[in-house]
């Protein structure tokens, strides 16, 4: 088995870009993965893509501006965790010896497609009865907050967590002002008891990475842990909300790959569509206990200064959602984070990294898809 | 040039709900006293699923079956922001029916309802099954 090397990341600015095309907002996110990566595009040997609502063709109408043909070349699509699906086949591939040099990209743009909320898949029945992301993940709070007593103002400190954090990423979408846990109360009801300002925007944007294999640059990201696992039924039977189990068997799954404990990760980026997001995932990740995961924002623990810094990029709240990208932009922040070179937004310990993606939302199912990879830098 | 986006069929499936074309309907039916579905011949797993291959816990034959109206409310929530056709506020539960599925409901008062709640399937609105908290 090859030893799978993050070589090089790259994304696009996130916000709402209707007049771009969706290939400059790729061509913007692969142009500076290959830079950081030093290499020319035609060592490249495949291209992986990971996308929700791309037109039909979307890698290969990315792939005429590239130069890099003939190749192998794919799409995958598994809700939110499109980008990072991509990002694990590729990593699979090479280590397997398939490919020695794989573009990743996850890239969506929102905003010609929707002009507000998401709409709902009519094909699925939960679709079909209007429940809408937010009013899913609503559900999930409900019945957590019923379990553990967590307070508003909990969830809210999720908000502000990742809103302060977004102020010191010039890609993020949303970085006017830092509000206030009150002001996050405040905000009008989206489903309850989520507020405006504990949902993520819906975006446009593109994160690209290079994945290899150890080429001896000590400069290279070891990827230590990729797992990735699909949904299973969620139903009657469940005892956890939904979405939990899905991101729980990913996570064991990488800590066994990388022999690592929850407390052994230093950084992490985590799927905060939603504040409540952020609770369940870190309590499926093992950061916290089962019941303890709204502690962690305001006792300090996850912010960028705390013990375990939890979405130091912002997070969803603060980057934006294009669905197929966040994956990568996630995955982006975590090896400027592990190289040092997050500016204003890194964090003090920094060599073990985390990165966590759940794409989710068709009735009935945990998840679709649930990706967890764990990196360390080498020095 | 006309506004992106506007007047486009565009990638999701909209449905005529929100003004696309129909599509096959997989919520589940309300048929009187009952609601429709499927149940395994063998672990009597129950499901609102129609036309499965198998039964998807253990691989065995289902058979069509009946479920109770009534059941207990797993979560719910009450939405703020119009969905479709639907205008708020609306409110929602999963509610595990007595001897079924857990299916998701609309609630014929929108209110955030504890827990554990007995709910009674009322009827259904536009193909939504519409459940009514029952008298303690």
């Amino acid at each position: 088995m090859e030893q799978a090397m993050l070589w090089g990341v790259g994304t696009s600015a996130y916000g709402r870009f209707p007049d771009q095309r969706v290939e400059s907002l790729a061509w913007t996110a692969v142009a500076e993965a290959v830079r950081d990566a030093d290499i020319r595009p035609d060592a490249i040997d495949a291209i992986i893509v990971g996308s929700v609502f791309g037109p039909p063709g979307v890698a290969t109408r990315i792939q005429r501006g590239l130069g890099i043909s003939s190749v192998p070349m794919w799409t995958i699509e598994n809700a939110c965790a499109s980008g990072t699906s991509a990002y694990h086949e590729a990593v699979e591939a090479v280590r397997l010896g398939r490919f020695k040099c794989v573009l990743v990209l996850g890239v969506d743009q929102m905003s010609t497609l929707f002009s507000g909320a998401i709409v709902p898949e009519a094909t699925d029945p939960e679709g079909a009865s209007s429940l809408p992301l937010p009013g899913l993940y609503a559900l999930q709070a409900q019945r957590y907050v019923s379990e553990f007593g967590v307070t508003p103002e909990q969830l809210a400190a999720i908000a502000v967590k990742n809103k302060s954090n977004g102020m010191d990423n010039p890609r993020a979408q949303l970085r006017d002002t830092v509000p206030t846990i009150q002001e996050v109360l405040d905000s009008r009801m989206i489903a309850d008891p989520l507020t405006f300002l504990q949902c993520c925007p819906t975006s446009d944007g593109a994160g690209a990475a290079i994945v290899g294999g150890d080429r001896g640059n000590p400069d290279d990201l070891r990827i230590e842990a990729s797992a990735m696992v699909s949904g299973a039924l969620w139903d009657q039977r469940s005892e956890d909300v939904w979405g939990f189990a899905s991101v729980a068997r990913a996570a064991q799954k990488a800590y066994a790959q990388a022999g690592r404990s929850p407390q052994e990760i230093d950084v992490l980026e985590v799927h905060d569509a939603f504040t409540i997001g952020e609770i369940l995932t870190l309590e499926a990740l093992g950061i916290a206990p089962r019941g303890k995961g709204a502690e962690l924002a305001p006792s300090g623990h996850t912010t960028r200064d705390g013990v375990q810094p939890v979405n130091p990029s912002g997070g969803l709240l603060s980057r934006g959602h294009p669905l197929g990208a966040t994956g990568m932009a996630q995955l982006a922040e975590i090896a400027w984070q592990l190289r040092g070179q997050a500016g204003a937004r890194q964090v003090d310990r920094h060599r073990v990294g985390l990165v966590e993606t759940m794409g989710g939302g068709a009735a009935g199912m945990d998840g679709n898809a649930c990706v967890v990879t764990i990196l360390s830098a080498q020095a | 040039m006309s506004e992106l986006g506007v007047g486009r069929p565009t990638k999701r499936r909209a449905g005529a709900a929100v003004g696309g074309l129909p599509v096959a309907d997989s919520r589940p039916v309300l048929d009187g006293d009952a609601v429709l579905g499927s149940r395994c011949t063998v672990c009597r797993y129950p499901t609102t699923q129609q036309g499965l291959p198998w039964c998807p816990v253990c691989y065995e034959a289902t058979e069509p079956d009946r479920f109770a109206r009534t059941g207990k409310v797993w979560s719910s929530t009450v939405v703020a922001i119009p969905v479709g056709t639907r205008r708020p506020p609306f409110g929602l539960a999963y509610l595990d029916l007595d001897d079924g599925p857990r299916v998701l409901v609309h609630l014929a008062e929108p209110a955030v309802l504890e827990p554990g709640a007995r709910l009674e399937i009322t009827g259904t609105d536009d193909g939504d099954l519409v459940a009514t908290r029952m008298e303690q």
